[in-house]
């Protein structure tokens, strides 16, 4: 039985470097979503406003408060800060995503995610939504990863529980 | 020290390490949850400023100063009648791409206005927001008072501003030297040209135009995605030269 053994304590070890990897490309992609949502207001509203699941008022308020929310959660996640309920968050965040994008296709609309800003209506025909909610499932599994194993390397979580133990 | 004693001891610091543990968490959630929503209020607050503020423009001459008609169904010529190139732009001002096509092709367009090589014909489009209409309408309203060239270019350079009354008059005092007239104003604000606003979107559907930004050179589509701004240069001298 010593082959399970090995190969268990291998994947222990790698664990938190997979953690950490799957930690730093998550806040990768949610500060660079949100850096490019956040340049343009405008059209980070529109982009909200075309999915019509909200009253504009609260899509004029998600349009300018989600991207920094993405900047913040990105942030978190780059430092390493409370990974595990910063990791629920954003798990939390992209089933809002996956939810909005699959309505959207479901209701047969025509729009543009607006993931990575941009957005809006779209010419019947040029939607992604198979890709956009393949990727948002993908960053969905990373972020599950991290809610089960939030062990980590280069991170504020790690300096904390050392400096009390 | 018996053992019970040094195991009661045992516990009650690994009691204390825990409560420590827990208080030191809480103290983290505590400066996460304060510092997200500073970021997000902030952040609002911020892009409500960059929506809401007063227009800037950037001092230029306008090329067309000739006042013309707004007349259902048709664009707005910018620029000389008699210019050999048209070139016809279906743009809504609230569209982040028609910005960047603006960025991008602007100067070489404006150019080849100001010396009378081309004119723009513009079917100012609103299909994004109230804003885009409200633009539109002024945008027919700076046409007719003879500073429209000037006047799309100030809403261009404005591209993260929600357009509002206020803004587009904003918008009309610092385009065209000196407070905007009262009339201007009433067009702006009554929307009197919100029938025109309506027939563009319809002859754009009519012509088949489903997205902005959209060219066509003297009646000819042209493709955005390859094209650069010295082959449009190069088109306009090759078409302006007899």
């Amino acid at each position: 039985m010593s082959v399970p053994t090995l190969s268990r304590t291998r994947f222990e070890t790698a664990v938190p470097w997979i953690s950490t990897a799957a930690r730093l490309l998550l806040a990768g992609v949610f500060l660079t979503a949100g850096v490019l949502k956040a340049a343009d207001p405008q059209a980070s509203v529109t982009a909200v406003r075309a999915y019509e699941l909200l009253p504009v008022s609260w899509a004029t308020l998600i349009g300018w408060g989600l991207p920094f929310g993405e900047i913040a959660l990105g942030l978190l996640l780059a430092v390493g800060l409370l990974t595990r309920l910063v990791a629920i968050v954003a798990a939390a965040l992209l089933t809002c995503f996956i939810v909005a994008v699959a309505s959207a296709a479901a209701r047969g609309l025509s729009v543009d995610c607006g993931c990575f800003g941009g957005g809006g209506a779209l010419p019947r025909g040029q939607t992604h939504y198979g890709l956009e909610i393949i990727r948002d499932v993908g960053l969905l599994l990373l972020a599950g990863w991290l809610v089960w194993r939030p062990e980590c390397r280069l991170c504020l979580d790690r300096w904390h529980r050392e400096e009390i133990a | 020290m018996s053992n019970t004693k040094r195991a009661r001891e045992l516990a009650r610091q690994q009691a204390e390490l825990a409560a420590r543990q827990r208080r030191e968490r809480r103290i983290f959630i505590v400066v996460a949850i304060v510092l997200v929503a500073l970021i997000i209020g902030g952040g609002i607050a911020l892009q409500a400023w960059r929506t809401g503020r007063a227009p800037v423009v950037s001092a230029r001459p306008s090329a067309s100063a000739t006042p013309i008609r707004v007349s259902g169904g048709m664009p707005l010529l910018l620029g000389s009648d008699s210019a050999p190139v048209k070139i016809t732009l279906y743009e809504d001002f609230h569209c982040p791409h028609c910005a960047e096509f603006e960025e991008k092709f602007g100067p070489t367009i404006t150019a080849a206005q100001d010396q009378g090589k081309a004119a723009v014909e513009l079917y100012p489009m609103s299909f994004i927001d109230a804003g885009s209409a409200a633009a539109a309408n002024a945008m027919a309203c700076a046409a007719e008072a003879g500073f429209g060239q000037a006047y799309y270019l100030g809403l261009f350079a404005n591209p993260t501003l929600q357009w509002n009354d206020r803004q587009l008059v904003a918008l009309a005092s610092q385009v065209s030297g000196g407070g905007p007239s009262d009339s201007f104003r009433t067009c702006v604000t009554s929307r009197a040209h919100a029938d025109w606003v309506a027939s563009i979107n319809s002859v754009a559907e009519a012509n088949h135009v489903d997205q902005t930004p959209s060219m066509f050179f003297n009646s000819r589509p042209m493709d955005l995605a390859t094209l650069t701004p010295q082959a449009l240069q190069s088109v306009i001298d090759k078409a302006a030269t007899p």
